[in-house]
Order: structure tokens, then sequence, then C-alpha cells
């Protein structure tokens, strides 16, 4: 398991803090990458984004409740305590590609997800405060269900890149 | 007047980018949206003015005022936008061949300026929109373009000591896969006073698929910020182009001065018109 977690998180609020940046940002991230599949007519990766950003809005939903009545700690973009460079479950735009497969996609969103997951067992193993460590289990969990749905969709994809015809206008055709 | 703290999200317009998927400018796009949204700047105090290009592209994703100006000018249009309206914080943004090529003079006069603009030039070293031909930053042997098959041979255009030489008081170079790097430079570039150049390393996957290497090349400038130009050209100097962070800032008076005019503007139109 990769080593998510820069630090220590060290009270409730502020693990609150990341966990709904982590979510807001990574249902935001698969809203994005299904519009942009939309556009470069990549139909089925992009009802599969379309799919996990809805996912991701209920994981938003969940912390937000988690979140009431308690002030978040302002921080800034860049001192996130995790050590990827965007959120732990956001996938990186710079690992897309237009002729991306199903299963590539859903090799990446489960990539994604165990290093969310990661992120919150590392917060539940590091933190000195007993109540974030209970509260990141508790994530840690509800994570895992998530890795175990992508993992069975996975399991159950047929490969169909044999029958894909490809782009038959490449980029990179003489002009 | 906006009254409401805005997310980042809130500074997208929700006109959808078609930039190709992989592309390095969605990460650019995030990072200038996280940063206005970390600033708390109210969208009708942002000016967003690109050229053309695919990263030129931005003023129509963006939802703050724009101007999607005309190849290469788009550091003219920018400089008098903030000499007509000060208080504007205007960002500029484009590509190497817009900004490097036939913006190329119109970025030396910038810098010299020190006009309190923000200049975003998204590098990927190659014109994307026309079909990957070689740009200015370009490497001379790059050969992959029907126009260029035995690659340009010519020298490439080296952005940083060029903004150097030309008197610009803050440079840093960003990569698109540190956006929180990106992030907090971007912050630094919109709160300088005077012209920030922010160099960012942007992947064009579809036309430059060798720079997913950018991921495992790019480090840290061995040292800085430096507010020495000789310190900032000797650690350029030692640049192998994938250097990150910034370079230089110093502080030095911005233009335009505020001082009085000389005389009114009557005074002008009799010594011209009569």
């Amino acid at each position: 398991m990769n080593d998510m977690l820069a630090g220590e998180i060290s009270s409730v609020a502020e693990f609150l803090a990341h966990a709904l940046e982590m979510e807001v940002e990574s249902a935001e991230r698969y809203r994005e990458l299904a519009d942009n599949m939309e556009v470069h007519n990549n139909p089925q990766v992009a009802t599969l984004f379309r799919r996990l950003a809805v996912e991701g809005d209920a994981h938003v939903e969940q912390v937000t409740r988690r979140c009431a009545s308690i002030e978040l700690p302002n921080i800034a973009p860049w001192a996130f305590k995790w050590t990827s460079p965007d959120g732990p479950e956001s996938p990186a735009m710079e690992d897309l590609h237009y002729l991306m497969s199903r299963r590539q996609a859903l090799e990446l969103a489960l990539h994604n997800e165990v290093r969310g997951l990661a992120f919150y067992i590392q917060v539940a193993d590091r933190s000195l405060d007993a109540e974030v460590r209970q509260l990141a289990g508790e994530m840690a969990r509800e994570e895992h269900a998530h890795v175990a749905m992508l993992e069975n969709l996975l399991r159950r994809e047929v490969d169909n890149e044999l029958a894909s015809p490809g782009d038959l206008d490449p980029p990179n055709m003489p002009e | 007047m906006t009254t409401v703290a805005l997310k980042a999200k809130d500074y997208k317009s929700g006109v959808k980018p078609i930039w190709c998927p992989g592309c390095g400018h969605f990460a650019v796009f995030a990072a200038i949206t996280r940063a206005l949204a970390y600033l708390e700047l109210p969208k009708e105090r942002v000016a967003m003015i690109s050229g053309i290009g695919c990263s030129s592209r931005l003023p129509a994703y963006v939802d703050s005022y724009g101007f999607h100006g005309l190849h290469g000018r788009a550091l003219p249009l920018a400089t008098g936008l903030k000499v007509a309206r000060p208080e504007l914080n205007v960002l500029v943004a484009g590509g190497d061949g817009d900004g490097f090529s036939i913006g190329g003079n119109h970025f030396l006069h910038a810098c010299r300026r020190n006009i309190d603009l923000t200049y975003i030039v998204m590098d990927n070293r190659v014109y994307g929109m026309t079909k990957g031909q070689a740009s200015p930053t370009t490497a001379p042997d790059w050969a992959k373009s029907k126009m260029t098959p035995h690659g340009t041979g010519v020298r490439r255009f080296q952005p940083a000591a060029i903004a150097l030489s030309a008197g610009a008081t803050f440079i840093a170079r960003g990569y698109s896969g540190d956006p929180k790097g990106l992030t907090h430079m971007l912050v630094e570039a919109i709160t300088h006073p005077g012209f920030s150049f922010l160099h960012v390393l942007s992947p064009c996957i579809t036309f430059r698929p060798d720079q997913r290497s950018w991921k495992t090349g790019v480090h840290a400038f061995a040292e800085g910020p430096f507010e020495e130009p000789v310190e900032a050209a000797r650690e350029i100097h030692a640049d192998d182009g994938l250097g990150l962070g910034v370079l230089y800032a110093e502080k030095l008076p911005v233009w335009p001065p505020h001082i009085k005019p000389s005389g009114s503007l009557a005074e002008v139109e009799r010594e011209f018109l009569t």
C-alpha cells in the first residue's frame, strides 16, 4: 500500500476538511472526465465516469452530514496532507486517453479508490487523536465497500477492445 | 457584487473544454480556479485574456470577464485593459507558439514595462491546434512532424532566460502534473506587484506522447527564488528545462507610474490639432 499521508491529522475538523475536499474533488473530476469523453465520442467510458460521479456525490453527502455543526478549517489547496498531486481519489487528467476502454477506465478508478482507502487507513493508524482514529476507521470501511464494488465491476467487464475500430482519422496523420 | 465565498468550481463557466483527454491544460485550468478561490477574488474583478491556440480557449472556460483575442496579441490587449481598468486582476493565458513566436515581441516589452499582469504560458513544445508542428520551444532534433522531418535544426527559445533579460520581475516554472505546487505558484504570481511570468510545462499527449516522461523528469530548482538577476541567470544556465519553482522575484515600480498628467486633455488636443 502506497504511503498517501504526509504528516499527521490531529483533529476531527482537520480530518473532515480533508475528507470533504477529497470526495468533492473526486466527484467533480469524474463529471469533467465524463463530459470530456462525451466531447471526444467515447460514450461507453463517458457513461461509466458519469456513474462514478453520481457515486461520488453520494460520498460527498455522507461526509457533508458528518461535517454538520463542525467548523472546518480553511486549508490552502497546496497544504492538504496527502502525498498525491491531487486528492487521492481523483484520477490524474494525464492518465486519460480518448480511445481508452471501459476496462482501462475501471482500472484507473480502482487505482484511485485504493489510494483513497489507503489514506483513510493511514489516518486511522497514525493519528494521535482517538476520535480521528475512530472516524477514519469508519470511513475506511465504507471505502472498502467502494473498492469491492469496482473490483466486482472489473471482474464482470467483457473485453471488447478487439472489436473497437479505433480512430479512423488519428491525430498524427500527415496533413 | 459577489458576497458569498466562492469555491473553485464557481469559477468554471460550464462551457465544456474540448481539449484532448489527457491534456495538461485541464490541470492548469483547475489550478487557476483554485487560486482564484483561495484569493477570494470576485469574478467581476478578474479578466482572462488570451490569443489563439489550445490553451487560449481558457477565457471561455473561466467564469470571469474574458477576451479571446488575436494570435500572439494577448499581451497588448491585456496591457490596454490593465491601464484602463487598473482595479482588475488581469490574467493572460496562451501557449508557446502564441507567446514566443508570433507574440514574442510583445512578450519582451511586457516584461520590460513591468505592467501588473499575470502571464501564464502553457508550454507543450508543439502547435497542437494545427496538428503538431514544431514551436519555438521544440528541441531542434524533434522530427515527428511532416513539416520538419529532420527536425527544425534551430536552437530552442529559452523563456525564463529571455524573461529575465527583458526585465520581468517574477519568473516561475510549474508543471500541470503538480497541481498543488502550480496553484501555490499561481497565487504568488497573481499577488506579485508587476509583471509575473509563469511558465507551465503542460504536456500535449496527442502530438507529444513522449512528454509523459516529464512526470519522472521534473525536479525542483536547486535554489531560488532569487532577488538578484545574476544569481537567477546562473540557475537558468544550469537548468535542464524541467526545473520547477519560483526562480526570480523582485519588487520594482509598476508601470504605469502613478503621477499626475502634465497637461489636460484639452491642452493635448490643442497641441496636436491646431
